[in-house]
């Protein structure tokens, strides 16, 4: 793969290594994927660090992300604009949280942002509501939403001001032991 | 957040206006009033939705690259042309990221105005972790104009950022690669301080010996490389990649952790399949390579069921072994190769389970609140692994389902009487009794059917095929059983209904637990005396039994999961449609699986080899497994804890299963008498004391002594092992309490958060009221005057009156610095302040030129001169406001944390300016207006990011910047 052509330096490679959780094959594979999403655009040698930044419909269209209901907001999480271009470092940036190797706090600040809807840095009942729709299929009564919204405020709540800060998310993520698992996509 | 975009967007007026795209970012940036919240609720909709709207988003991936690459090629060149020093900005601030969220989705190509350009990110690196920071730092300074804040902000995250690499300076190398890695920043600032860090380390290095040094660094590189490509070369070697993200694509991760155990499981026999092959056969195979087997013996093929015969002659079982010692290039003692290998792997197997389940334990049992059941459900029950239609299709159904079904339950559980409950525990109780006596009765059964054919066997060496095939009644009842039982114990479980679905998973799995482990138990209890004092080979015939169980175990396995899988599929979809297709019951696999490796380990002392068949097995059923799964199965209907499950089954592994296994082969290594005529440890008492023996031949030689006195004062004392008893339930002790100390102190830190929320909401309280009781006479003439200001407001800006000076000043600033520094970099010259290194210098001088530039739009003919003129002279009486009212704040204790504080601050500051009267019916106009905000829509557009108490902070601002704002209407007119 990268022996006629170098994608990527080996210091490069060394600064993906020390700052993602991925090895130089990952990273490769990674290149890969991102290559494959535009190979018009995404040029195949990175060693200078070229400016391309692929929309955020081409990258929802990856097999990984296709069926999930957040991908948008996955992807609109880890764009510097907010707006879901991903440059190639972004990218990588995105599997590395969602890696099986990313612990827990890394994961629950992502996790909520991209609960986190209106970016407003509370997962208020607007959110909470937007979230159950997209996880039902938006087949629930809009009575049986609000209850099970309240209820899970009222759950996770803990400094009363009906809506859920970054701290009620991390100390409910704390104890549901499955998110390390599940908040995990395999690339 | 993306709203205010199509707002503008669909009006053009609107956003070729300068005043009102401030405005309209003004009203991103301001947390407190919202202008559009109650007016038009259409422009309110998902920011996903924004995309798919066919006028903004750019038609082709060509075209949306160029506009962004355009953009980015842009911030790069003004990032290169700021020399910052060791601060540059490689990342917008989180809490800027709103602005640009917001505008960024106007797109460039569908809009003309130079308004619409990406507002730039004037300040350094912000991410989440500084955000926190941030908040904290933005709480204290309630009060304060935004400016300014955002300039403390901006030097305290640039402080923050030399603390960061300071500290990671400091870290051994792992620990700085794992710190940041870990730091939540996007991989440019990450990468920028590696470089930060290195840099320094570098420098400081090349103080000493450079030469050393660079010596030094390149072996350090040399080895770090090595050690990532070794870890590329394991994840090449990593077994079913593929098949496993396919699973968890298709089922889930509850259903893929099922597959990670056997994995797992696997690894456990390849491992010990080579301490064993490498340790004991290749020896013996290396010295005598032909099998002593007896002439009249040959292999006839139902061996490989039953294990008898021909088999039972070779290497298999612990009869082929010979208690030589082989004299080649060294002495190789035989027996205590055969002992000290087996030892050595039961103790390495405990290790391994023991530190596996203490740090699934503490991933996974953490804290776990059973209470919050609908907020997992929604919040962190999503499989992100899913990656097929079906299945999201699917598992939204069962959310939707199991939703509606805790939905119903709650308003059922009040209503259970006493009778009711009385027949409940009487199911209970019924069902339990019925279970248990099941397994008792499992059990019996086995132990005389294992009578009945002792009697039958003998001891003769060929046995004919009658003979060989009736060997297989045991285990093929006990594996019928451990099919069938299951079966009862599941139907048990439809007649009780559990409160919670995790009850009921754990009865079904201590019940099934019971059966294996009479069954187990029977059967090493039948071993140990009888086999053991009636054949003349006994560990050789206890090895073929263990053989044959695990051999029909595995067709039964097969058997079951092709048939029983199949045949329900084929039943659920042609001829009982309502039953459905199965599901995949990972409890059940599991304990299958625990029961498989129990034998094994069981085994391992009697057939060394077994490993290799449970490899082999295993390797085959994972693939069954798959098939049968793709094929036959649905993924389970209930969304269960999986996590937590996963945890369980490696405890019962441990618990009854491994230490079950380990006590037997340490009760026949110590108790039993090793057969007289075959095996490694012919004519000795007991396995073990092959040591003694050992220990005797050890006297000759002269540097053993230290040896000998290990064995004498450490293995055979009983002191030693009273002592290390003492001292390990002391530390248990110890441990025990202090987690029961941070238990207590996770409570009280619990009711503190929720102590300093009834706080925060009472203060509140206690402001509005505080406020409802102010005096205001001149409300009235006030009133009308704010009309006549809105009315004129409106006339000029359209929604000027809802928007905040202060924030708006504020914008514009920004804006035109940003719009400088572009045409900076687009090459147009600019004065020398480009090299002025202080942040803050920079900021001031592009604040006057923003002034200058507002100046000069101003002189140009202009469709809405109006709004401009309002703009400037805004400014420049914010300008003379906020120097006022900075030193005021100075003097009134401005930066207390204390709401109090800060609310006595607010109200001398009102008191102290000269509208105080007039402020105060507008403050009341906008705290109603703010507070019903919040109560009803709990939507706050707050640029700041910020987590903490908002209520307040909000409140005191939008009181602030109305009465600002006020004061520069005055002002200017």
């Amino acid at each position: 793969m990268g022996n006629k052509q170098t994608i990527f330096t080996d210091e490069q490679l060394d600064a993906y290594q020390d700052c993602t959780f991925f090895t130089r094959k990952e990273i490769l594979r990674l290149h890969g994927r991102y290559h494959e999403l535009a190979p018009h655009l995404v040029p195949m040698d990175y060693t200078n660090d070229p400016d391309c930044k692929l929309p955020l419909a081409l990258i929802v269209n990856m097999p990984e992300l296709k069926e999930n209901p957040f991908r948008n907001r996955i992807v609109e999480a880890f764009s510097e604009d907010g707006a879901g271009n991903l440059s190639f470092n972004e990218f990588v940036d995105m599997f590395s949280v969602l890696s099986e190797m990313a612990p827990r706090e890394l994961k629950a600040i992502y996790a909520f942002k991209i609960y986190d809807f209106n970016v407003d840095n509370y997962l208020c009942k607007e959110d909470l509501e937007k979230t159950l729709n997209k996880l039902t299929k938006e087949e629930l009564t809009p009575e049986e939403v609000e209850l099970v919204c309240e209820k899970t405020i009222e759950e996770a709540d803990l400094d009363g001001d009906n809506k859920l800060s970054f701290t009620d998310f991390e100390n409910m993520i704390s104890r549901a032991p499955d998110f390390l698992s599940t908040f995990h996509i395999r690339i | 957040m993306t709203s205010y975009s199509n707002d503008g967007f669909f009006n053009p007026a609107y956003h070729d206006s300068e005043t009102l795209e401030i405005d309209r970012r003004s009203s991103s940036k301001n947390q407190h009033i919202n202008p559009y919240t109650r007016e038009d609720p259409a422009w309110r909709f998902d920011g996903a939705d924004t995309h798919h709207s066919p006028v903004c988003q750019p038609s082709s991936a060509d075209a949306g690259r160029v506009a962004l690459g355009g953009w980015q090629e842009e911030s790069w060149r003004r990032r290169d042309s700021i020399p910052m020093g060791v601060i540059s900005n490689p990342g917008s601030p989180s809490w800027q990221h709103e602005l640009t969220h917001s505008t960024s989705q106007i797109n460039p190509q569908c809009d003309q105005s130079p308004s619409v350009r990406r507002p730039s990110s004037v300040s350094g690196n912000m991410t989440m972790r500084l955000t926190g920071i941030t908040m904290n730092r933005m709480n204290m300074f309630p009060n304060t104009d935004p400016a300014f804040i955002e300039d403390a902000v901006r030097n305290e995250m640039e402080k923050e950022e030399q603390d960061l690499i300071k500290e990671l300076v400091t870290l051994s190398r792992r620990d700085r690669i794992r710190t940041i890695r870990e730091l939540p920043m996007c991989f440019e600032e990450k990468k920028h301080i590696r470089s930060q860090v290195l840099a320094f380390k570098t420098s400081k290095q090349s103080h000493n010996c450079t030469c050393f040094a660079d010596y030094f660094e390149n072996v350090t590189l040399c080895f770090r490389r090595c050690g990532y490509s070794i870890r590329s070369a394991r994840q090449t070697l990593e077994l079913w990649h593929g098949i496993m993200k396919e699973i968890s694509g298709k089922f889930g991760t509850s259903v893929l952790s099922y597959f990670v155990f056997l994995k797992w499981l696997l690894m456990f026999n390849i491992f010990s399949f080579l301490v064993n092959f490498g340790f004991i056969t290749i020896p013996l195979l290396v010295y005598d390579p032909s099998p002593n087997i007896p002439p009249n013996v040959s292999f006839r093929g139902l061996e490989i069921l039953t294990g008898a015969g021909y088999i039972s002659y070779t290497v298999m079982y612990y009869g082929g072994y010979s208690n030589e010692t082989f004299v080649g290039l060294a002495k190789y003692d035989m027996q205590l190769a055969y002992f000290f290998t087996i030892a050595i792997y039961m103790v390495l197997c405990g290790i391994a389970l023991i530190f596996s389940m203490a740090r699934s334990f503490m991933k996974n049992f953490v804290l776990v609140n059973p209470a919050s059941d609908k907020a997992w459900q929604l919040l962190c029950s999503w499989d992100f692994s899913i990656t097929n239609e079906r299945a999201v299709r699917q598992r939204k159904n069962n959310l939707r389902v199991q939703l509606k079904e805790s939905l119903s339950e709650q308003a059922q559980r009040e209503l259970l009487t006493l009778s009711e409950k009385l027949k409940q525990f009487g199911v209970y109780l019924g069902s339990w009794l019925l279970s248990t006596s099941l397994a008792v009765g499992c059990g019996a059964s086995i132990y005389y059917l294992c009578q009945y054919e002792q009697e039958q066997a003998t001891d003769a060496a060929n046995w004919t095929l009658l003979q060989e095939a009736q060997t297989l009644l045991v285990p093929f009842v006990v594996s019928l059983m451990n099919l069938v039982v299951p079966l009862f114990y599941s139907l048990f479980n439809k007649f009780e209904h559990y409160s919670s679905q995790r009850r009921q998973i754990y009865a079904l799995v201590v019940r099934n637990i019971f059966l294996k482990l009479f069954i187990l138990g029977v059967l090493c209890y039948y071993w140990m005396n009888v086999v053991a004092y009636r054949f003349t080979c006994w560990e050789s015939m206890v090895g073929q039994a263990l053989y044959r169980l695990v051999i029909v175990d595995f067709l039964f396995l097969m058997l079951g999961s092709f048939f029983g899988e199949f045949l329900s599929n084929l039943i659920g979809t042609r001829l009982l449609p309502h039953v459905g297709i199965p599901e995949f019951d990972v409890a059940r696999n599991v304990l299958e699986l625990i029961y498989a490796q129990t034998l094994a380990w069981i085994g391992i002392y009697f057939s060394p080899l077994l490993p290799a068949i449970q490899i082999l097995k295993f390797f085959i059923l994972f693939y069954l497994k798959k098939v049968s799964l793709t094929h036959n199965c649905q993924p389970p209907r209930r969304i269960g804890r999986a996590a937590q499950m996963q945890t369980i089954f490696i405890a019962v592994l441990f618990f009854p299963f491994f230490v079950g296994a380990l006590s037997m082969v340490a009760y026949v290594s110590w108790r039993l008498t090793p057969s007289e005529q075959c095996g490694p440890f012919r004519g000795l008492n007991s396995t073990f004391s092959v040591v003694g023996v050992w220990m005797h031949n050890l006297h000759e030689i002269p540097g053993s002594q230290w040896v000998i006195w290990i064995y004498e004062h450490i293995i055979e004392s009983e002191l030693f092992y009273f002592l290390i008893a003492l001292i390990v339930q002391a530390i248990t002790y110890t441990f025990w309490q202090i987690s029961q100390g941070r238990k207590a102190l996770i409570a009280l830190l619990r009711q503190q958060i929720v102590n300093v929320g009834k706080d925060k909401s009472f203060l509140i309280d206690k402001l509005q009221t505080l406020q409802n009781s102010d005096p205001n006479k001149k409300s009235k003439e006030k009133d009308q005057k704010m009309h006549t200001k809105q009315c004129s407001d409106e006339q000029s800006s359209g929604s000027q009156s809802n928007s905040n000076a202060m924030v708006q000043a504020l914008l514009a600033r920004q804006q035109f610095e940003e719009e400088d520094e572009r045409r900076s970099a687009d090459g147009v010259p600019v004065p020398a302040d480009i090299s002025t290194p202080s942040a803050l210098m920079q900021a001031m001088l592009a604040r006057q030129r923003a002034e200058a530039w507002d100046e000069h739009l101003y002189q140009m003919p202009d469709n809405y001169p109006s709004s401009s003129s309002t703009l400037v002279q805004a400014m420049q009486a914010r300008q003379r406001a906020e120097s006022q009212e900075r030193a005021e704040y100075i003097r009134t204790a401005p930066f207390s944390e204390n709401p109090v504080n800060r609310f006595s601050a607010v109200s001398q500051t009102d008191r102290s300016g000269d509208l105080s009267s007039s402020v105060s019916s507008v403050k009341m106009q906008v705290r109603e207006k703010s507070a019903e905000e919040e109560d009803r829509f709990q939507w706050v557009p707050s640029p700041s990011q910020n987590p903490a108490p908002p209520g307040s902070s909000a409140l005191i601002q939008a009181m602030l910047a109305r009465q600002q704002a006020q004061n520069e209407f005055d002002d200017g007119y």
